[in-house]
C-alpha cells in the first residue's frame, strides 16, 4: 500500500499596520499579533491560496495543490491556522502564501503570511504552536510589568526559534528536499 | 441521529429479525441482563466511531472577539487570554488524537503476553490497561459472555449446570450449619492436628504417581502431571489427552513461534529451560561392592571409572553419563542413556585414603539413576533382577514421582539459577562453589560432569527473583580458580536428595498464603526472613556438556524434590536476564531442536537401536501414515509411481519409515504404516524369513514388558557405539567385522546444498564396476541424462565419478562434464527475426533433436544448472535420516541419521580413504533428487 505523505504548514498573519477602530498607540507585541477578522473562513484561506498559486504557477500548479490542500485548525483571535498539503507540493503553497499581502476577503488589511514551521506530523505543528503562543504569553507579562521594549516583542515574533542562526542555514540547504531536515525548519 | 430515524423506518421487520447490531424494540425485552440491554440500544458502532474520531481531530478555536475588549480594541489582557485558550485547545487536541487511535487495547500488548480471548474479556489485558479495554468494548459493541452466566447448549452442559445449583444450594445449607455450630460450642473447640502422611516408597517395586487433588483426577487416568502443568498447559501445546507420551502430559512446544528464538537463546543470548520431571529417578542402595557390581553388569565396564580415574565419580562428586545396557543372550543391547551419581558417604574423608581396601568395598552406599521415562521400565526390571542376584542384597527404589528437575541451557542459565538457588546454610562448602560460580556464561566451561549437592531457600521467600550483578565478575581471577580447582571434595557431605527424611520435609513448604502474609508485614522490597517453618530444600545441580563437544553451550540440570519444582519454577520465568527478557520456555521440540544443531543424537528419536527408540519409531510411522492418508489423493506421494531413473520405479521401502526392515531384510510386521501403493516392499526377499529370528528377540517379547508387549522385527537392530566402530575400523585384523544387522548413528551435512526430512535415504558412493562388468564403452559415453539410454534400466557407469565431480574443489572437472551433457539449445538474446529461423532451421534439420517429451523425472538438466547425477542404487542403500532440516547454526542443510555399520565398514575399507568413504548420497523419501553430503559418528 502506499502511504499518503503530507506536509502540515504552521502559519501566523502578522500585521503591521493599526486596525480601524483603534486610536492611540499600542504596544508593539499587540501591533503584531492583532486578532483576525471573523470573515476569515477555512474557504477564504484556500480560495486567496489557490488563487495566488494559479497565478504564481499557472494551471499545473493549481491543479496539484487543489486536491490535498486542507485546512486543519484555523484560529482568528490569535491569527494563526495550520494547513496540510501533500509532501510534493508544499513549495508551492509556501510560496503563494509569500506572495500574499493582504488577507483574502473584501478589502482586507494588509499583512504577512508567515510560515513558520513545517512538519510531517500535525502533533509536532501543534507543540510548536504551544511554544510560540507560551512565548508570547511571557512577552505579554513583560509587558504588562512595563518592562519591555519594542525589540523585545519583535524578538517574540522573529526569534520564536531556539538559535535562528541554525534555523536559517537550513532554511537555505532546504532545496535539495531532504525530508529529514523539513521537520527542523522554522522561522522561515 | 440518522440512525435512530432509519431504525424507526424499519420498524418491526428489524427487531423480528434480531440483528445482534439492532437495537431491540421494546417487544423484545424479554432479556433479563440488564447490561447487555443497555448495550444494545446504543447506535451501531461504525458511525459512531468515525463522529468519535472527527470529534477528536477538531481543534477548538475563539472568534475575534476574544482577543478584543468591549469596545473592538486591542486589549493586553484579552490578548494573553486568548493564547492561554490556544495553548489549552492545541493540548487537549494532542491528547484526544493520543487516546482516540485506532488499535484496541489488546493489540498493544507485547508479543509474549497471552491475549487468548482478550479482545472479548477485559479481565485478560493488564490491569493498567483494563479501564480503557472496558471502554472500547462498550464503544466498539463487542459481544461479551460470561462463561458462568451461558445458558447451556447440550445435554450433558445442562447436565452439569443442574448439579452445579444444587450442589450450590448444598453447600449453603452446610455452611450455615457450620455457623450454628461454631456458635453453639465456640468455647470448647478442639481441633486436632495430623501430620501430613510421608509417600509410600517401596523396595523393589514400581512407586505409585502422587495422588492429584480430586478436581483434576479425572484428567490424570491414564497419565501423571508434570509439578508445572497448569503452568505449561496455559503456555505451551500439551500432549493429547489421550495420547500421553511415556504416561506423563509433556509439552511439546511453546504455542508462540519460538523456532529461532530457541535457537539463539540457547546459542548466543538468554536461556531456554525446561520441567524434566518425567525424567525417572531410581536409587540404588547396598555395599558398595554389590553396587559396583550391579553397575558393571549395566555396562559400565570401562576400567577408567572403576580405577583411580573414577575416584571423583565413586566419591561422589562427578556424575557418569553413558548408555547403559543389559546383556541379552551373547550380546548386550543398549536400554538407553542415564545419569549415574553416588551419594558421598559421611566419612568419605578417611575413605578417600585408603582406596580399594574393603573396608570400603563393605561401607552402605547409594546410588541414584537418572534415566529417561521411554526406558525407563525396562532399565527398572533389569536393575530389580540384577540387585536380587547380589549378596548382601542391594534394593531399589523409584524415585520417580519423589525427585523432579529443571534443565537450563543458554548463557544465561547459570545466573539464573544462581538468582533463584540462594544456599540455606552459608557453611555448606557446595552451596560456596555455586554461588561463587557468578560471570559463568557456558555450563559446559565448569570441569566435566562437576555435581555440586546442597540445600536452599525457598525461592519464594526472595520473590521476585533479583537480578544478578555479573558486571563486576567476569574475568575474575578467583572464579577462574574456582574453576581449575573445583574445591568441592573436602568435607564433602551426604546429599539431602537421597534421604527420604529431608526430602519429605522439604516438601511441606508453607503455604502461599502464609508467605504472602509474612511479605505484608514487611516493608516492601525487603526479604523474609528464614523461619523454622521454612524448610531447607535438598537440590543437586550439575552441568553436563553436550556430546559434540566444542563451543557448544552445556546444560544445568537441577534436581530437587518434587513438590519444590513448582515454587523453584515461577522463580526461573521471572528471572531478569542481565541481556534483556526472561528466560524462554521450551517443550521437548525444542530439546530434540538444539541436540540436532549441536549435531548429537536425541534420545530415544535417534536411537533406532533401543527398545525405546524402536517404540518411538513406530509410534512416528503411524504418524505419518495418518497424516498421509489425510491428505487427497493427488496432494500426496505416490510411492509406486515415483521414477528414480534409470528405469527404477517406486520408492524403496516404505516411504513413511526409516524402513531399516527393508535394508536389513527382516520380516516386516503388517504395521499400519506399510503402505498400500507399496507392494514391491512388502512381498520380503523369501530368504528374509529363513534368517532366524533372535532369541533374545523371543525371549524379550516372553518377558512381558509392560509397555509393548510384542516389540516389531525391527527391535533386532542393534546400536553399535562409536568407540567400537572406530576400533574395527582401525584394526588391521580382516576377519573382525560389524555385527550383521547393527546401525551406527551419525551426524550428516550437506556438501553443497540440500536440505534432509526425517526418513531420507542415505546412499554411499556406487562403486565403480569391476573389469568383468564394464558395461560396453559405447554406452558408458551416453551421458547420465540421456532417459534413452537411462530407461534401459542400468545406471551408467561412472555415476561414482560423475558424484565426485560435484564435490566443490573439483569445479574445474565438472565443467568438462557439463560440455558433454545435452542442455536443452537456447536462443541467443538480441537476434533479428532472420536469425532466429535460421537458428530454428537448424535445430529442426539437425540430427540432434530434443528428446520427446521432456525427461520429468531424476536428473533434470535443470537442477544444479547442469546434470545432476542420478541417485545410486537400491544396493547402495546404507541408512536412513532420522531428523533433518535446514540448521540455523551451520547455515545449510543438516541431519542426524543411522546408517548399516557393516556397509560403513565395508565402504570405509574398500575405498581405501576415509575422505571418500565418509561420503554419501542423501535423497528424500519421495523425492528423486539425492544430494551430495559427509557422515561423521556421533
Amino acid at each position: 500500500m502506499v502511504r499518503l505523505k503530507d506536509r502540515y504548514l504552521l502559519v501566523n498573519i502578522v500585521y503591521t499596520d493599526l486596525p480601524p477602530g483603534q486610536k492611540g498607540s499600542v504596544p508593539d507585541l499587540l501591533l503584531y499579533n492583532q486578532p483576525t477578522i471573523g470573515e476569515l473562513r477555512p474557504q477564504t484561506i484556500l480560495k486567496g491560496i489557490r488563487s495566488q498559486v494559479n497565478a504564481l504557477f499557472g494551471d499545473c500548479g493549481s491543479g496539484s495543490v487543489e486536491r490535498s490542500l486542507q485546512v486543519k485548525y484555523l484560529s482568528t483571535a490569535t491569527s494563526t491556522f495550520i494547513l496540510r498539503i501533500s509532501r510534493a507540493h508544499y513549495r508551492l503553497v509556501w510560496a503563494a502564501l509569500t506572495f500574499m499581502d493582504r488577507l483574502p476577503v473584501k478589502d482586507g488589511r494588509p499583512c504577512i503570511f508567515r510560515v513558520v514551521r513545517v512538519s510531517g506530523t500535525i502533533r509536532k505543528v501543534e507543540e510548536e504552536a504551544i511554544r510560540r503562543a507560551k512565548l508570547l504569553v511571557l512577552a505579554a507579562k513583560d509587558e504588562m510589568a512595563g518592562k519591555a521594549s519594542s525589540s523585545d516583542a519583535l524578538n517574540a515574533l522573529f526569534r520564536g526559534g531556539k538559535d535562528s542562526a541554525r534555523n536559517l542555514a537550513l532554511v537555505n540547504d532546504d532545496h535539495d528536499d531532504a525530508e529529514i531536515n523539513e521537520g527542523e525548519i522554522s522561522d522561515g | 441521529m440518522d440512525n435512530n430515524q432509519k431504525q424507526a423506518a424499519s420498524g418491526k421487520a428489524a427487531a423480528d429479525s434480531r440483528k445482534r447490531k439492532e437495537a431491540p424494540s421494546s417487544a423484545v425485552t424479554g432479556f433479563k441482563n440488564l447490561h447487555q440491554q443497555g448495550r444494545e440500544s446504543r447506535p451501531p458502532a461504525r458511525p459512531q466511531k468515525r463522529v468519535k474520531f472527527q470529534d477528536a481531530r477538531n481543534i477548538r478555536s475563539q472568534p475575534p472577539d476574544a482577543a478584543l475588549d468591549g469596545e473592538g480594541k486591542l486589549d493586553l489582557q484579552k490578548f494573553l487570554n486568548a493564547r492561554e485558550f490556544e495553548i489549552k485547545a492545541l493540548e487537549t487536541s494532542m491528547q484526544k488524537c493520543k487516546t482516540a487511535n485506532a488499535t484496541r487495547v489488546f493489540q498493544q500488548v507485547p508479543r509474549e503476553m497471552r491475549r487468548r480471548t482478550a479482545s472479548h474479556n477485559a479481565k485478560r489485558v493488564p490491569k493498567r490497561l483494563r479501564d480503557r479495554a472496558k471502554r472500547e468494548m462498550l464503544e466498539d459493541n463487542t459481544p461479551t459472555v460470561e462463561a458462568r452466566k451461558r445458558r447451556p447448549r447440550t445435554t450433558r452442559a445442562r447436565i452439569r449446570a443442574e448439579n452445579a445449583k444444587r450442589l450450590e444450594k448444598l453447600a449453603a445449607k452446610k455452611k450455615k450449619r457450620a455457623l450454628e455450630g461454631e456458635n453453639k460450642d465456640k468455647p470448647g473447640k478442639t481441633t486436632i492436628h495430623t501430620r501430613a502422611p510421608r509417600p509410600k516408597i517401596r523396595r523393589d517395586t514400581l512407586n505409585e504417581p502422587p495422588k492429584s487433588k480430586s478436581k483434576f483426577n479425572k484428567r490424570q487416568v491414564n497419565k501423571t502431571w508434570l509439578p508445572t502443568h497448569l503452568w505449561h498447559a496455559k503456555r505451551a501445546t500439551m500432549t493429547e489427552p489421550t495420547k500421553p507420551l511415556w504416561r506423563f502430559a509433556i509439552p511439546m512446544t511453546p504455542t508462540q513461534k519460538s523456532y529461532r528464538p530457541t535457537h539463539r537463546a540457547s546459542g548466543q543470548k538468554g536461556t531456554i529451560f525446561w520441567d524434566t520431571s518425567y525424567m525417572s529417578t531410581a536409587r540404588i542402595y547396598g555395599t558398595a561392592r554389590c553396587i559396583e557390581l550391579v553397575l558393571k553388569a549395566l555396562g559400565l565396564t570401562q576400567a577408567s571409572i572403576w580405577g583411580n580415574r573414577g575416584r571423583k565419580w565413586r566419591a561422589g562428586t562427578r556424575t557418569w553419563s553413558g548408555m547403559v545396557s543389559r546383556q541379552q543372550g551373547n550380546s548386550r543391547r543398549d536400554v538407553g542413556p542415564a545419569t549415574i551419581l553416588w551419594n558421598p558417604s559421611p566419612t568419605d574423608e578417611t575413605a578417600a585414603t585408603e582406596s580399594n581396601t574393603t573396608e570400603e568395598k563393605k561401607t552402605q552406599r547409594q546410588v541414584l539413576i537418572r534415566t529417561h521415562p521411554s526406558c525407563f521400565l525396562e532399565l527398572f526390571d533389569e536393575l530389580v533382577k540384577l540387585a536380587k542376584l547380589q549378596t548382601p542384597q542391594v534394593h531399589v527404589e523409584d524415585l520417580r514421582f519423589e525427585v523432579g528437575s529443571i534443565e537450563l541451557t543458554g548463557p544465561g542459565s547459570t545466573e539464573t539459577l544462581l538468582a533463584v538457588l540462594q544456599p540455606y546454610h552459608t557453611e555448606e562448602r557446595h552451596g560456596q562453589v555455586f554461588s561463587s560460580l557468578i560471570g559463568v556464561t557456558n555450563p559446559a566451561s565448569l570441569p566435566k560432569d562437576a555435581v555440586l549437592g546442597f540445600s536452599v531457600k525457598d525461592p519464594r521467600l526472595s520473590y521476585p527473583p533479583k537480578r544478578v550483578d555479573t558486571t563486576s565478575k567476569v574475568s575474575d581471577p578467583a572464579l577462574l580458580d574456582t574453576l581449575t580447582q573445583w574445591p568441592v571434595e573436602e568435607q564433602v557431605k551426604p546429599y539431602g536428595l537421597f534421604d527420604r527424611h529431608v526430602r519429605f520435609k522439604a516438601s511441606n513448604l508453607p503455604p502461599q498464603k502464609s508467605i504472602n502474609r509474612r511479605k505484608g508485614a514487611n516493608i516492601p522490597g525487603q526479604e523474609i526472613q528464614v523461619t523454622a517453618a521454612d524448610p531447607p530444600i535438598p537440590v543437586i545441580v550439575f552441568a553436563s556438556r553436550p556430546a559434540a563437544g566444542g563451543q557448544a553451550q552445556g546444560t544445568w540440570t537441577l534436581m530437587a524434590p518434587w513438590k519444590c519444582i513448582l515454587p523453584i519454577w515461577y522463580s526461573i520465568v521471572h528471572y531478569p536476564l542481565s541481556t534483556g527478557g526472561n528466560p524462554r520456555l521450551g517443550g521437548l521440540n525444542e530439546q530434540r531442536q538444539i541436540a540436532f544443531e549441536q549435531g548429537t543424537a536425541w534420545f530415544p528419536g535417534d536411537f533406532l537401536g533401543t527398545n525405546a527408540g524402536v517404540v518411538w519409531e513406530m509410534e512416528q510411522r503411524t504418524q505419518r501414515k495418518k497424516a498421509w492418508d489425510r491428505r487427497p489423493k493427488g496432494k500426496r506421494i505416490e510411492w509406486a509411481s515415483l521414477d528414480l531413473g534409470a528405469g527404477r520405479k517406486g520408492e524403496i521401502g516404505d516411504g513413511l519409515a526409516c524402513d531399516f526392515e527393508h535394508l536389513f531384510g527382516l520380516p516386516k510386521v503388517p504395521s499400519p504404516s506399510s503402505s498400500s501403493g507399496d507392494r514391491s516392499t512388502l512381498d520380503v526377499d523369501p530368504n528374509a524369513m529363513d534368517v532366524d529370528p533372535r532369541e533374545e528377540a523371543e525371549a524379550a517379547s516372553k518377558l512381558g514388558k509392560p509397555h509393548k508387549n510384542t516389540l516389531p522385527s525391527l527391535a533386532t537392530v542393534e546400536q553399535m557405539k562409536k568407540t567400537e566402530f572406530n576400533a574395527l575400523v582401525s584394526s588391521a585384523d580382516l576377519a573382525s567385522r560389524p555385527p550383521p544387522r547393527s546401525i551406527i548413528s551419525v551426524n550428516i551435512r550437506f556438501v553443497t546444498r540440500g536440505v534432509a526430512n526425517a526418513c531420507a535415504r542415505i546412499y554411499r558412493l556406487p562403486s565403480r564396476p569391476s573389469a568383468t562388468t564394464t558395461v560396453p564403452s559405447s554406452e558408458a559415453e551416453v551421458p547420465a541424462t540421456d532417459p534413452v539410454a537411462a530407461g534401459v534400466g542400468s545406471l551408467p557407469a561412472d555415476l561414482r565419478d560423475q558424484w565426485l565431480q560435484k564435490l566443490p574443489s573439483q569445479r574445474n572437472g565438472s565443467k568438462s562434464f557439463k560440455t558433454k551433457t545435452h542442455a536443452a539449445p537456447h536462443m541467443p538474446r538480441d537476434v533479428d527475426h532472420g536469425t532466429r529461423k535460421q537458428l530454428m532451421a537448424k535445430s529442426l534439420l539437425s540430427g540432434d533433436p530434443l528428446p520427446y517429451p521432456r525427461p520429468s523425472a531424476a536428473n533434470q538438466t535443470d537442477i544444479g544448472g547442469g546434470a545432476h547425477p542420478l541417485c545410486p542404487g537400491e544396493e547402495d542403500l546404507i541408512g536412513f535420516v532420522t531428523a533433518g532440516a535446514y540448521s540455523l547454526g551451520e547455515g545449510k542443510g543438516t541431519a542426524v541419521g543411522a546408517i548399516s555399520a557393516e556397509k560403513a565398514f565395508d565402504t570405509l575399507k574398500e575405498s581405501g580413504g576415509i575422505k571418500e568413504g565418509r561420503l554419501c548420497i542423501v535423497r528424500n523419501a519421495g523425492e528423486s533428487v539425492g544430494w551430495l553430503a559427509r557422515w561423521e559418528l556421533v
